[in-house]
Parts: structure tokens; sequence; C-alpha cells
């Protein structure tokens, strides 16, 4: 087995259109959750969310996007797929060869387009020019042809934990010889399928998100990008070096469409696993981003996932109090945000946090600081009882 | 509508919006605990019916607790939809 | 290598494999619609929240998994679109209710990774759970997926899977973009049309995998998956793909062809046929219909080919008259951009 390493990084949320503006944000505890001002919604001035505030005539501009069909959900993964592309020095040669391969990762696909979604599905006249932008697929599949990337191209759906697992399976295809290189990561956009989703569920908050409050209400939802590139240790020799992926596991909760298990069954096995295949201990573990999405289910399952695996609880925080959740994108995200504090030995906090849980008494980081950072683990469950930790480590 | 109507009608409205299959209103007593055993029914169901009575009687129930307490039995629903209806 | 033990599929014949062209469902509209078993062993309280993409998923497994020999260590599975139907009825309540309040039954149900969570929940399975949506190469990853775990656990045992739902909302998606016919064809008649587009169809196909070949009914040699519009790319790639994977002397016997009736993508199956010179050519999509994860059903139906060593004729194209069935390939593309092909073989008694 080869060590995995992490080459390039890019990155867009709420809180900043680039690595170093989302490192600024989360260094000073900022928050990017606010009302709508681009996504236009019923919701618009009730709830609140983490919206990038570029608009999908910036993003196309600026990549120069002049084909018809291209969504937002596909736009913002183009925007972290470049700044990843850019920081890792890939070669064009590189990028198109046969043996780079693109996983992607999202649950809303072209979905963000709801109203043009919903009378291209009900009517028998002429669609809409998103016809074949709706589905999932069409991220991925819209970014390999635009590149001209002639690997192995896949998107995985695993609701909130999608890109968790989009990049555990890049650094499978790198680790089988089936690639040499993976470009890896996810994105979601805002859509009216999610927000009245979540809604309906009625697990989103009216306020701002408190992860690990005891009085959370629910979750901000968010949208954003991220993508990494993955490559062997051995072909990274003199180039930057993020962090390594050190370890990683895919778990199921096996016990109910959209909450976790009172034990915390899943998270458990999945962290756990993470740590094993690392070759770790647990209390190697400096850091832990969680998935920590503020619903009364998840946060305390978690809490208590941790209480069970670690004797003693590392600090841990939820840059979902930053970002709000950002479903299909927010494990490639938070991925990112585990690799920035190793690359700069840095811990960035929790934020809207008071009282803890009284049945698990954790509390969160709430400052920022700067110690040395060894082990991050980043932790994304979603619906279906989908749970996915990572682990990325210092080079 | 008489009580007992109103209360038929309910639980033909409540197979069809939870897709109760193989389930008759005759299956369904007035006073049986909806969400115990037998219907096996859990929290995403109880939002289901709370849409129910806002798009069937115009009822809307924002807080949970109000719910729990509407939402016992079949009784408890025609009573509460009695009191409160608006169509 | 992928040894496969148990198959089980849904898909629009009684039959998976009808004896004859008479015994043949007919597509209705330009579809096929699958025929759906009773679902026994699913628990009508868990049914009754499931839509169909969700029900012929489990409803095709969960008798796979129950009846297991060996535990199962996880599940994997291909779909491009998952809950189709309740995806859109959530999406009209959207529209139709302007964002009130909505039931949240059809919005959970719509994820695609809807049919391996539920598999899990009604297994008790918590092994890795796993679903691949990339489109016409949705199921090809999955497979891809289940061979790198099978070497990384050799003694593990895998639910493998694709399926795909066709919703009058999908339809109406894929006909607006062109992808099926204008003109009514039936499927009896559909590689004879020279018309563009293809019948719509659906389907779901269960298999229970692992690395052991005692007992296996077929073995998986090789996969390669491709994302080209260029024809002469796709014969390099085959020609490249015999050359690794089939030894001196070894050759295909039967090509299971996605030929799928549209005048388009034609020159795609003309190409793999001029390599295989000496196979007999078969084809099954007028059984199944086309769909994203098409090549699913295509690798149920050639483990049943090499199981039984017996082809019914309505599938034959070309017969080169072989006495034996032990090594197929399937070709299969998608839309014309996703190609894969998949190599299988007769395992040895």
């Amino acid at each position: 087995m080869s060590r995995i390493v992490v080459t390039g990084i890019g990155v867009v949320t709420a809180l900043g259109d680039s690595v170093a503006a989302n490192r600024d944000a989360l260094k000073k505890g900022q928050c990017g959750i606010s009302f709508l001002e681009l996504f236009p919604s019923r919701y618009a001035e009730t709830l609140r969310f983490g919206e990038v505030k570029i608009s999908n005539e910036q993003l196309k501009q600026k990549f120069k996007v002049r084909d018809k069909g291209v969504t937002r959900t596909t736009l913002l993964a183009m925007h972290a797929f470049e700044e990843a592309l850019q920081n890792s020095g890939l070669t064009n040669e590189q990028l198109t060869s046969y043996d780079t391969a693109l996983i992607g990762a999202n649950t809303v696909g072209g979905m963000c387009l709801t109203d043009e979604l919903y009378h291209d599905a009900n009517n028998d006249f002429e669609g809409s020019e998103y016809i074949s932008s709706y589905d999932i697929g069409s991220v991925n599949i819209y970014m390999q042809k635009h590149y001209g990337i002639k690997g192995i191209g896949n998107t995985i759906n695993t609701a909130c934990s999608s890109s968790a697992n989009a990049i555990m399976y890049g650094a499978r295809l790198i680790q089988h010889g089936l690639a040499k290189r993976a470009i890896v990561g996810g994105s979601d956009s805002l859509a009216k399928f999610t927000i009245n989703g979540f809604n309906s569920l009625q697990i989103l908050s009216s306020e701002i998100c408190r992860p690990f409050d005891a009085s959370r209400q629910g979750l901000n939802l968010g949208e954003g990008a991220a993508y990494l590139v993955l490559e062997k240790q051995e072909d990274a020799v003199g180039k930057k070096v993020y962090a390594v992926l050190s370890g990683y596991c895919n778990a199921s909760d096996a016990f109910h469409p959209s909450s976790l298990s009172d034990a915390g069954d899943g998270p458990y096995l999945a962290m756990s696993g993470a740590i094993q295949e690392a070759g770790l201990q647990s209390h190697q573990i400096n850091f832990i981003n969680a998935h920590g999405t503020a619903t009364v289910n998840n946060d305390e399952v978690e809490s208590k996932a941790m209480l069970r695996l670690f004797k003693d609880v590392p600090p841990f925080a939820s840059t979902k109090s930053n970002t709000g959740h950002t479903l299909g994108g927010s494990g490639a995200i938070e991925a990112v945000y585990s690799i920035l504090s190793i690359e700069h030995q840095e811990l960035y906090p929790s934020l809207h946090f008071e009282t803890a849980i009284e049945s698990t008494g954790l509390k969160p980081l709430l400052n920022y600081v700067q110690q040395p950072v060894h082990h991050v683990m980043s932790n994304s469950f979603g619906f279906g009882g989908n749970c996915s930790s990572l682990i990325f480590s210092k080079a | 509508m008489a009580n007992e109507e109103l209360k038929h009608t309910l639980k033909e409205q409540i197979i069809k919006y939870l897709n109760l299959l193989e389930k008759t209103p005759a299956d369904i007593k007035d006073d049986q605990v909806l969400f115990g055993e037998e219907l096996g029914l859990d929290s995403i169901d109880s939002v289901e019916l709370i849409v129910l009575l806002e798009r069937e009687y115009g009822i809307k129930i924002k807080d949970p607790k109000e719910g729990r307490k509407v939402l016992v039995d079949v009784n408890t629903m025609a009573d509460y939809i009695i009191a409160n209806r608006t169509r | 290598m992928i040894y496969v033990h148990k198959i089980a599929s849904v898909t629009p014949q009684k039959e998976l494999l009808p004896a004859s062209i008479d015994e043949v469902n007919e597509s209705v509209n330009n579809v096929l619609k699958v025929v759906e078993p009773k679902y026994e062993g699913v628990p009508l309280s868990i049914l009754r929240r499931m839509g169909k993409a969700v029900r012929m998923g489990v409803g095709a497994a969960l008798p796979l998994i129950n009846t297991l020999e060996f535990p199962l260590n996880g599940i994997v599975i291909g779909t491009a679109n998952g809950g189709m139907e309740d995806c859109i009825k959530f999406l009209n309540q959207v529209i139709e209710f302007e964002e009130g309040t909505l039931t949240p039954t059809n919005f959970v149900q719509s994820t695609p990774n809807a049919i391996a969570a539920q598999l899990s929940l009604l297994s008790a399975n918590n092994g890795y759970n796993i679903t691949h949506v990339n489109r016409g190469l949705a199921f090809e990853n999955a497979l891809l997926d289940v061979w790198m775990l099978l070497k990384e656990n050799k003694t593990h045992t895998y639910l493998l899977g694709g399926v795909e739902e066709i919703s009058s909302y999908n339809y109406n998606i894929d006909y607006l973009a062109d992808w099926f016919k204008k003109d009514e064809v039936s499927n009896k008649a559909m590689f004879a049309s020279e018309t563009e587009g293809t019948l719509s169809g659906e389907g779901s196909a269960m298999f229970i995998v692992n690395a052991f070949p005692e007992k296996a009914i077929a073995k998986i040699d090789a996969l390669h998956l491709m994302h080209t519009d260029d024809v002469t790319e796709i014969e390099r790639q085959l020609q490249h793909f015999f050359n690794q994977h089939l030894e001196d002397g070894q050759s295909i016997d039967v090509l299971v062809s996605g030929e799928n009736g549209d005048i388009r993508s034609r020159h795609f199956f003309e190409a793999s046929e001029r390599l295989l010179k000496d196979a007999t050519i078969v084809r099954f999509k007028h059984l199944t219909g086309d769909f994203a994860t098409a090549s699913a059903l295509a690798l149920t139906i050639t483990c049943q080919l090499i199981q039984s060593n017996v082809l019914p004729d309505h599938m034959v194209k070309i017969d080169r008259h072989k006495k034996n069935i032990n090594k197929v390939l399937i070709y299969n593309q998608h839309k014309g951009i996703q190609h894969s092909f998949i190599l299988v073989s007769k395992p040895a008694a």
C-alpha cells in the first residue's frame, strides 16, 4: 500500500471563494449564514442559509462557460475544481491522460432548477436548455467532457456523506492502480427541492444553527463545493503536499431512513474503522471536524459515539456553524478544512454554542488555537444511516 | 357532517396519506393508538398526518407538542377537526 | 476476479429469458414496464413507503440476502436516478403547494441511496454501503467498486445491484431530450428500426458476489469503462482489452450487445461486431428496453446464458454455431458517450 497524499485543494462556500478566504474566515470565527440574496424562495427572508454570493452569470463568465444547460451545482464544482487543479500544478497533459480519474458527488444535480424541472417533467412540449442536466451524474459528466478527462469518471450519492465517499473511492482507485491520480470532491447548490425536503422533515432551524448546543433546533442549508487532488506519495516528489489521506471507512447505521440509532452504531463503526485503517490509536487523533448538523438527533448521537470511542474526546468543532450544511459538498469541504488545520497547525472554533447537551456534557472547541496537529478526523453522516469518516495526517 | 361519518372519512384519508397497504377503515378502531405497535407508524407518519389536517381541513399545527396531543387516535383527531376546521 | 453466486432480477418479462418470441411481453407506447412480483418477505409496513425503484431493488435483493450462507459484508448499488417518481412527486408538491407544508416521505425515498439504505436496514447490515450514480456507467462503477473490495478483502461477500425505474416524468424528460423514438415501434421490431431513439425500459438486477470459485455460476474476468464519442477510440480500446485479458488461443464465444434500435448508435455496435468475427452476436434490449443501468440486466442475462448454455432464437443476431458458451463479452453504451466492456466466463468445473 502506498501513502495517498493531497497535492491540491480548492473550495468555495458562503465563507469565501478560495482556500485562503475560507481559512481567513475560519480563523476569525466568521459565519457565512444569512437570509437569501440570490436564490428565490418563499423562505428567502424567514430561514437562513449558507449562500454563496456569486451569481450564476458571474460564475459562467469566470470560467468562460458558453455551453447551454450548465447548472449552478456544476458551476460551483468547477470553481473548486479549477482552484485545486491550479494548486496541484498538474499539467494539461496529466489532466487529460487516461490515468486521471474524476470522482464527484452531489445530491441535487440540476434539481437546483426546481421550477424548470417541474415543467420539463410534466409537460410534453419543447424541453428547456436544462433537459439533460437534471440528474446527479450530469455534473461530473459535463466536467469530464469540458476538461477532456479520459480516465475513470464516477459520481457517488449517499446523501450527506456523498463527497466523503467520493474521496475514499478516488483513493482506492489509485491504490489498485486504476488511476495514477484522482481529482475528487463534491458540490451542491441551494434548491427548492432540498429546502422544502428538509423543511418537511422539520429539521430546519429558523435561527442560525447551534451545533452541539442543548437548545439546538435544526440545521441551516448551505451551498458550496470542494475538490482535492490525490496522488501517491512517490509520484508527488518535489510537490507541495498538503496532507496524507491516512484512513477512511464507511459503515451503515442500519436503523432508520432519516435518523441515527441511539447508540450511534454507524458513526462508531465509521470512526473506529478509519482509525484502524490509518494504523492509529484513538488517542492520537488531535481534532475532529464533526458532522454536527445541529439537528436534535445527529448531535446527540454523534456525541455519544465519540464518547464510546474516545477515552478522552479530542477537541472537535462543526464548521456547519460557519457554512451551513452543504449536503453533497460537505464531506469534501470539511476535508479541505481538516487539511488546512494540518497544513497550518491550527484549529478553528465552532460557533453559536452556549450550553452542552445534558446527556453528553461535550463542549466543542470555542477558540482559534495554534498547536501541533498530526491527525484530524472528518465525519460525514447521511440519510439512510450512511456514515463515513476520513483521517488526514501530517506528511 | 355527523361525527361517525367524519371518522370514517378520516380513516380513509389516513389510509390514503400513509399508503397503508391492505388496510380498510374497518381495520382502524376509533380509540386505537395510532403510533403503537399494530399500525407501525413513526415520526415521518406524524408529519404526513399534520399535512393531512392542513390540506383536508385547513388546520395548521405549528407546535410539535400540540401535534402529539392531537395525533393520539382517530377520536382525538376527529374532536380536534370539529373544533378547529376551517373547511 | 469476481465470482457470481446468486442472481435475481425484476424485468419487463415474466421469465428473464422467454423461450420464444411469442412469449416476449410487448412494449406499450414505446415503453417496457417491469412485471412486479408480490414482494413476499418485505414487511407491508415498510413496503407502503417504497416507490417502484426501491421496491424493485429491495424485492429482488432481500430474498438473496436472507438465504445467504455467508455473512454479507456490504451493499453496492448502481442507479442513475433511483426513485425518480418520488422525486418528481415531491417536486410537484413544492410547486403546487408553493413551498407550503409538504409530506416528507417522497423526499426521503427520492434520494438515490434509498435502495442501498433500505436494504441495510432490512438486513441489519452495518457494512460498506454505497450508491454509484454516474448515469450510463453507474452499474459499471458499482462493479469496479466490488472488484476493488474483493481485492482488499479476499474472504468478503457483497451484494451488487443495478436498478432503474421509468416513470412518466423521467420518460418525459428523456423523450424531450430525444432519447426515445417519436414513431411507435414494437420491441419485437426495434432492431430493424431506421429511426432515431430507443425504447424506454426499466429493471432491477441483483448479484451475490465474492472471490470463491466453488459453486459459482459465473466469473467476471475484467471490466473496462470509457467516456468518449469516438468510435475509433472504442475499437482501439476493445482491441487493447482483448490483448490484455484474453490468453493465447482464447476467444469470445458470445457478444452480448447493447444494441438499442437507435440508428445514431448503430456504428458503435457494428464496430464491436467487426472485432468479433467468430462470436455469436446476441441482443437483449427487446426484453428490457433501454435505460442507464441496462448493463446490470445484461450481466444477469449473461450469467443465465452461461449457466443454461441455451440461446433463445429471438436473441440471436448472427449465429456462429458455438457448442458451448464459455466466454462472453458484454458491450454496452449509453447516449453515445459512456461505454463499457465486461468479460464474463464460465467458472472451471
